[in-house]
């Protein structure tokens, strides 16, 4: 089983080494083709979550964009701004799961390339606070860490290890190979296209309006959080895009104010920004029928409330 | 500093370049001071005290037993030795047990004598740091100090090899708990560079990773996800979890202890091994002999042999007597609530039927077909102890009984939020399912990672790397034994 005794009781270290390296080199090499096959797979994407955040960041020249998590992604519907506003394009960035971190991510790839005219950035409760998930999440960033260098700085934010793990050509697509695979296959167009990045829901809300208990124990905040959300709003103020930040409607009604929800509100006054909270809209809190769940509006819902967001932008405008 | 995290591999290569730098004799040393380091890093010099307060007591204990000639204090001294050490891992890990125990008994008792307000107490805890390993490092301590009181084990009179032994970074945190009679030994042989050692050890690192990355850390998402919030749960959800979490338990501590031996190896010790391929087991008293084996083996020695002689005039139900004993401890060691208790008794329980139906079962097996016996065998001691895991896992005896409850009530779907969570899942099981049936019946065959060529058996675990790479979960939790 074991090859040239005579060898490995000689030099036991140097037969030991160069073994190693040879076992080293056979893993960089597969590393690199599985890699390479991944990345070829992964950016042919023609639907789906990580389709909609390569032509996000990549892609996308409208005016009016739409960032934030799966609220984001639920709740802007685009038929309504481009009817409301037809001389501007839409396109709703947002992505399941995520926070400002991403948000912050592909904000800053899209205005490499040019500058929208509108951002509207969906805010959610305890986005600000500590939470461990959100930081797991940047690996939705990781495909782009070799070709955008300008969030390199937001995806080290993962761990101190981050640039040395990207040297692996598999690591960035890590979990990663059923959603490529799915992707290529175009299932994601018969389960849940999107409309512009647009993902509507159907499903009606059936339960009681439920009240939130929890809020207090999820609130300290994360600096990092903070900084990129500042950074995020600096940006665009910078390019002299007109920015939004909202916080869409829960069918919750929450006992005490959200603190990332206030300290959010303060950074948007600090930089001039327009804050809109629909937290606790009675008119949303007392119709159940607009919900598809406690956190998302469905369709309808999202056809109010995108009807309302454009006024509030128009109002400011004047 | 975990096993699957990057500082850890820094750590064991350091050390391993040094280790095969310095001259033999102080090879020992060096690992005494990196283990020292080990549990430095992440944990406050506070809670160090402790290991070094179990190192010295039991280190003098063990020589005076020895010495000492007079039996009286010979006796005395090994009490103390022994009460030190139970003393230590009573306060620091269970001591708020005790009161919250106590607290609520006497509520108890007052309600039962109709006192009208029955509240004692609000909410009395506390706020200690349970040091890591102590479990660990006790059992190991008392079971050198039983051997040395016995006679059977000459007291190790060199106190850094001694303190190497309790505190060796491999073992330090989860075990194996190892016997000192096998440990000691290996401190003062010579450790030369050995290339079989070292590869065979690598290699044990390297599947250790597989199952907590690849196997534990997925199914950890779903458990995590279904248990913390079992009240919006159908009662299939439930069942899959609870399967999901043996074996994500199975994975989680057989995947630290593949890297624990592993990087004992690659220094030239052997720790003894923790599993023996338990999902093959055809009985529940056999599943105990190949699960976490280094705790059942001192167990057995050391609490349920003495309780079976002491009680020998009962016969069987001395037996039945010892296991319940046994298993309760053993359900106690691994936490202090009720939930872990009763996990405890239901090993016993399980035990003791076994045990008492012996006779009436070996006739029924003789009138079955001997595959069939042992499908229904290996069947029934899965879903036991899957059932039983329950408890394990839930924060609180209630909660197990409420989700057990839920199992059986609540009609629904099967939860999956990210089809992907639950095809990775399976995947990993089968890869380990698969691999546990091969090393359980058909480990002379054709074998990939003992292959007689030096390339397949390298391309496989080159594609082991690669599979970790692919859908590992990097951003896991720690190993669910290092709460223990």
């Amino acid at each position: 089983m074991q090859p040239d005794f005579n060898r490995i009781k000689k030099r036991p270290v140097q037969f030991f080494v160069i073994k190693l390296l040879i076992f080293i080199a056979m893993v960089v090499v597969l590393d690199f083709a599985v890699g390479k096959i991944l990345k070829y797979f992964y950016f042919k994407q023609q639907s789906g979550l990580q389709y909609r955040t390569t032509y996000s960041m990549e892609t996308t020249t409208a005016d009016i964009l739409v960032f934030g998590a799966s609220r984001a992604n639920h709740h802007y519907r685009p038929d309504i701004f481009e009817e409301a506003l037809p001389q501007y394009t839409f396109y709703n960035v947002g992505r399941d799961g995520n926070s400002i971190f991403y948000h912050y991510g592909v904000l800053k790839a899209i205005l490499k390339r040019y500058t929208p005219k509108i951002v509207i950035l969906d805010f959610e409760h305890v986005s600000l606070a500590k939470d461990e998930t959100s930081y797991d999440r940047i690996s939705s960033l990781l495909p782009y860490y070799e070709s955008h260098p300008e969030i390199r700085s937001i995806v080290n934010l993962k761990s101190k290890y981050e640039k040395y793990k990207v040297w692996s050509k598999i690591y960035p697509f890590n979990s990663s190979i059923l959603t490529i695979a799915i992707g290529n296959a175009e299932l994601n167009k018969t389960r849940s296209n999107d409309i512009k990045g647009y993902v509507p829901l159907n499903k009606i809300w059936e339960k009681h309006l439920e009240y939130d208990t929890n809020t207090v124990i999820k609130n300290i905040l994360d600096s990092n959080k903070i900084a990129c959300y500042e950074n995020f709003l600096k940006d665009c103020k910078e390019r002299g895009n007109k920015v939004f930040v909202f916080v869409s409607p829960y069918y919750v009604k929450f006992k005490i104010p959200d603190f990332s929800v206030t300290k959010g509100q303060e950074i948007a006054k600090k930089y001039n920004v327009d804050f809109f909270d629909y937290t606790a809209d009675s008119f949303f809190t007392s119709n159940r029928r607009l919900f598809a769940d406690l956190v998302h509006l469905n369709d309808s819902g999202a056809k109010v409330y995108s009807k309302m967001v454009i006024q509030n932008i128009i109002d400011s405008k004047k | 500093m975990i096993f699957n995290s990057i500082n850890y591999f820094f750590f064991l290569a350091i050390t391993f370049v040094l280790y095969y730098l310095l001259a033999d004799k102080f090879r020992w040393f060096l690992l005494l001071i990196t283990s020292i380091v080990f549990y430095l890093i992440g944990s406050p010099i506070i809670s160090f005290m402790v290991p070094v307060a179990i190192v010295l007591c039991t280190f003098f204990c063990g020589v005076l037993v020895e010495q000492a000639t007079n039996p009286v204090r010979k006796k005395m001294v090994y009490l103390l030795g022994l009460f030190t050490n139970i003393g230590l891992l009573a306060f620091y890990k269970y001591i708020n047990f005790f009161i919250q125990t106590t607290l609520e008994s006497v509520e108890l008792l007052k309600k039962l004598f109709g006192a009208k307000d029955a509240t004692v107490h609000a909410s009395l805890v506390l706020n200690i740091l349970v040091p890591l390993g102590i479990s660990y490092i006790t059992f190991q301590a008392i079971g050198y100090l039983i051997e040395i009181h016995r006679g059977s084990y000459k007291a190790e009179r060199n106190i850094g090899i001694f303190a190497s032994y309790l505190m060796f970074f491999p073992k330090l945190f989860s075990g194996p708990i190892e016997p000192a009679q096998e440990f000691l030994p290996q401190v003062r042989q010579k450790h030369e560079f050995n290339y079989n050692q070292v590869v065979t050890g690598l290699k044990r690192i390297l599947w250790g990773l597989f199952l907590k990355l690849v196997v534990a850390n997925r199914l950890e998402i779903y458990t995590d996800a279904v248990f913390g919030n079992y009240t919006f749960h159908t009662g299939a959800t439930l069942l899959v979890a609870s399967f999901f979490f043996t074996i994500q338990i199975f994975a989680d501590f057989a995947g630290y202890t593949d890297m624990a031996i592993g990087s004992a190896q690659i220094f030239g010790y052997k720790l003894m091994e923790n599993f023996n391929t338990p999902f093959v087991a055809k009985s529940v008293t056999e599943f105990w002999r190949r699960w976490h084996i280094s705790l059942s083996s001192w167990v057995n020695e050391y609490i349920y042999n003495p309780i079976v002689f002491s009680y020998r005039n009962w016969n069987k139900w001395g037996v039945v007597f010892a296991g319940m004993i046994t298993f309760l401890i053993l359900g106690f060691w691994h936490g202090p609530s009720w939930n872990f208790i009763f996990f405890g008794f239901l090993q016993g329980f399980i035990l003791a039927v076994e045990f008492l139906s012996r006779k009436i079962r070996k006739r029924l097996r003789s009138k079955i077909p001997a595959l069939l016996n042992d499908l229904l065998g290996i069947a029934f001691t899965f879903t036991y102890f899957t059932f039983s895991s329950i408890f394990f896992k839930a924060n609180t005896l209630y909660d197990g009984f409420q989700i057990l409850k839920r199992m059986f009530t609540i009609k629904g779907s099967i939860y999956y939020e990210n089809p992907s969570i639950m095809i990775f899942s399976i995947i990993g099981i089968l890869i380990l399912l698969a691999f546990q049936i091969k090393e359980g019946y058909f480990n002379k065959n054709f074998s990939l990672f003992n292959n007689e060529k030096w390339f397949i058996r390298n391309l496989s675990y080159a594609i082991l790397v690669i599979v970790i790479l692919l859908i590992g979960v990097f951003d896991g939790g720690q190993f669910i034994y290092f709460k223990f």
